[in-house]
């Protein structure tokens, strides 16, 4: 190799290092205002749509229609809430479990826990649930703090994660007055355990096993936390099944709630039954005096 | 040119140069060095489940290792404020070793904060230019640039001072930077008491005084860790430190030391007379709550320590000898340690914000890639010593062979 072709070939790996850097980076960057808005977020969901209101139907009907309207709306008409009956919450614990079959949430990571408080002495005691998903605040204390603005308020309400760009810092859940982050810290359901009977001796799991690495599809895409992929090592929070509102699909926890209590939708739509709650009940939120504007409601 | 290439090469190969101790505080730096890498390996392959860190604590000690050595760093300005602005000369002759110190004690911070991450592949993120800081909201990315910052001024300070004295020039060109130096070793505590102070998630930490606090307990412990580290440069290196000037420090801790226990009894009053809902994580820290009580003997324990060292320090200009100056030293850096450390972190966390009570203890993996941590440390002063003592002891001048 003479001088000359010496150079060349430099420049050669030189550039096409460049390139591909760039790519790399490029495709790391995704800034936080990057939302896509307008006529394209709209979706037409017409299966659900065209469903007539009947008598003593299932308020999963009703709210399965105001879906639909809601998604035929660009993004920036939408917001997201979310308003939960606490009269009629049992404790079941039905959404903490249908949240984490639904996002294949690993140990430690709960995006909607249904706390207990008992209250008064015996006799006179009282018991009430509290399911707390993230409040999606309309001044979430947890996006200034981001570092790396791997977080941020969409169009539509939700507080997003971006788990391709958060560094897992933890300083957003220090920052939630709710608790509603967690950090994915990398644990696995069988870890430790013994992975078919028959290995059960000799070949304890040192990992997980296959079926914890699926990909769940949290924002609309693929993540598997297979060889430390995001978003393990980071945090995660409720995000109100927003790939299943892609699909025409209520968030997971309204669909399993036996007692009904959880109800869902678009606050700019005057007809929809989340607007009716809201109106007519004595709904509250959780630590006003924190004014962070919840958007989950409590009745 | 030549002579000073040569002359650089001669204080770099100091660095190798030593007796049997040299070698074997070096080589026992760097089995430390290499058990924390390996302990750190054991964390980034399986996530942070191998550390005590969890949801209701989500900080723990590599954050208060962190806390504890910004204060550190900060303290530098000590011996930058009486060595440059007041020509106090015994300080003058040892303010190298301060920023030594300053910028050894940034670099473990910047470790300390990393081996924090979840995805520390990302780290650039928060850089500017090339990453995506969140700037001016983040109080984290302000911290990244003050820290940066920090260790950059202190840099720069140091190699050109000391290449100045090689050289037999003057150095007072430097003097604008040095005295930018004062206000941002107060800005590097303060931004990180900011860190804490500005979640109101978090009322332990959400009080007003938190960064007077951190700065007080910063003005202890720092100088009380270079008493002792000059010490024993003095003994090991020969080389000239007067007694006068590590008096002087100790003067300095009596008032500092002062000012720190009384911020914390003005904590302590607000929190315990208007006993709200807020008392939970001071009550967890001093006397347990709901029997649960880890932290309790070591805050005590600090407590203890930081009193009793105010004492001694405050009788410290009638002692004859430096014996119990050093371990009036010690109790302080324990005390501020602890308090600074463990004492601020965790009790933040505990209650966690849905009133859960997770009892923090680090674990093994932990508390060994913090003692490679401070390894390294050690190391970078260490070998940033060696290399500077032939000059600041004048047998490496430009223009004159070595001997």
């Amino acid at each position: 190799m003479n001088r000359r072709e010496f150079v060349r070939a430099g420049a050669l790996v030189g550039v096409s290092a460049l390139a591909s850097a760039s790519v790399v980076i490029k495709d790391r960057i995704i800034t936080s205002d990057k939302d896509t808005t307008g006529k394209e977020t709209a979706r037409n969901l017409k299966i659900r749509a065209v469903e007539k209101a009947s008598e003593n139907e299932d308020i999963l009907i009703r709210m399965q229609r105001d879906l639909a309207r809601a998604m035929a709306k660009p993004v920036e008409s939408r917001r997201w809430i979310m308003v939960i009956d606490q009269r009629k919450c049992v404790g079941c614990s039905a959404c903490t479990i249908g949240c984490v079959a639904e996002n294949k949430l690993p140990p430690g990571v709960v995006y909607r826990p249904v706390i207990s408080e008992e209250s008064g002495q015996y006799p006179n005691t009282k018991l009430v649930f509290t399911p707390r998903p993230c409040m999606q605040c309309s001044k979430p204390p947890c996006v200034p703090v981001c570092p790396v603005k791997a977080t941020w308020k969409r169009p539509d309400g939700v507080v997003a994660i971006d788990y391709d760009a958060c560094i897992g810092c933890r300083y957003c859940i220090a920052a939630c007055p709710y608790g509603a982050r967690t950090s994915d810290f990398g644990e696995y359901y069988s870890k430790g355990t013994a992975f078919g009977a028959g290995e059960a001796k000799e070949n304890p799991l040192v990992g997980s096993s296959p079926y914890e690495e699926k990909p769940n599809f949290e924002y609309g895409k693929s993540w598997s936390r297979a060889n430390h992929g995001s978003p393990m090592g980071n945090a995660r929070k409720c995000h109100f099944c927003l790939h299943r509102l892609e699909a025409g699909q209520l968030p997971t926890c309204v669909t399993t709630c036996i007692g009904r209590a959880t109800y869902f939708g678009d606050a700019n739509d005057p007809d929809s039954l989340v607007v009716e709650m809201v109106a007519k009940n004595n709904v509250r939120a959780l630590l006003p005096h924190k004014e962070t504007e919840p958007n989950v409601f409590y009745i | 040119m030549k002579q000073k290439i040569r002359h650089f090469r001669i204080a770099a190969a100091e660095v190798v140069k030593g007796g049997k101790l040299y070698y074997a505080w070096v080589s026992f730096l760097l089995l430390m060095i290499a058990v924390g890498i390996y302990a750190y390996t054991v964390q980034a392959r399986n996530g942070f489940i191998v550390t005590g860190i969890r949801d209701q604590v989500s900080w723990g000690f590599y954050i208060s290792n962190f806390t504890f050595l910004v204060g550190v760093a900060a303290a530098a300005v000590l011996l930058v404020l009486p060595a440059y602005l007041y020509h106090f000369k015994p300080i003058k002759e040892i303010a190298f070793l301060g920023e030594m110190m300053a910028i050894t004690a940034i670099c473990m911070c910047i470790m300390f904060v990393t081996a924090d991450l979840g995805h520390p592949e990302r780290v650039w993120h928060m850089l500017p230019f090339i990453g995506r800081p969140n700037f001016p909201s983040s109080m984290l990315t302000w911290d990244v640039i003050v820290l940066n910052g920090y260790l950059i001024i202190n840099a720069v300070i140091f190699f050109y001072v000391l290449y100045k004295i090689y050289a037999g020039e003057d150095y007072s060109s430097i003097f604008p930077l040095i005295i930018l130096s004062i206000p941002w070793a107060i800005s590097i505590h303060t931004v990180t008491a900011f860190l804490y102070n500005g979640l109101s998630a978090r009322p332990f930490w959400n009080a007003s005084i938190l960064a007077p606090r951190f700065l007080a307990s910063a003005f202890c412990s720092g100088p009380a860790l270079m008493i002792l580290v000059f010490q024993l440069v003095r003994k090991l290196t020969k080389t000239n430190i007067e007694n006068a000037a590590i008096l002087k420090l100790s003067e300095l801790i009596a008032y500092t030391m002062g000012v720190n226990i009384f911020l914390l009894g003005c904590e302590v009053f607000k929190e315990m007379y208007t006993d709200n809902v807020h008392l939970a994580p001071l009550k967890y820290l001093y006397v347990g709550l709901h029997g649960h009580s880890n932290l309790t003997p070591w805050i005590w324990l600090a407590t203890t320590l930081n009193v009793s060292s105010f004492f001694i320090f405050l009788s410290s200009r009638y002692m004859k000898g430096l014996t119990l100056v050093n371990i009036a030293c010690g109790m302080t850096i324990i005390g501020v340690y602890i308090e600074k450390g463990f004492g601020l972190v965790i009790p933040g966390f505990t209650p966690d914000t849905l009133g859960e009570i997770y009892e923090y203890v680090p674990t093994r993996v932990e508390v060994m890639v913090a003692l490679g941590i401070w390894a390294a440390g050690a190391l970078i002063y260490t070998l940033l010593l060696k290399f500077t003592l032939p000059i600041y002891r004048g047998e490496l001048r430009h223009n004159k062979s070595p001997d």
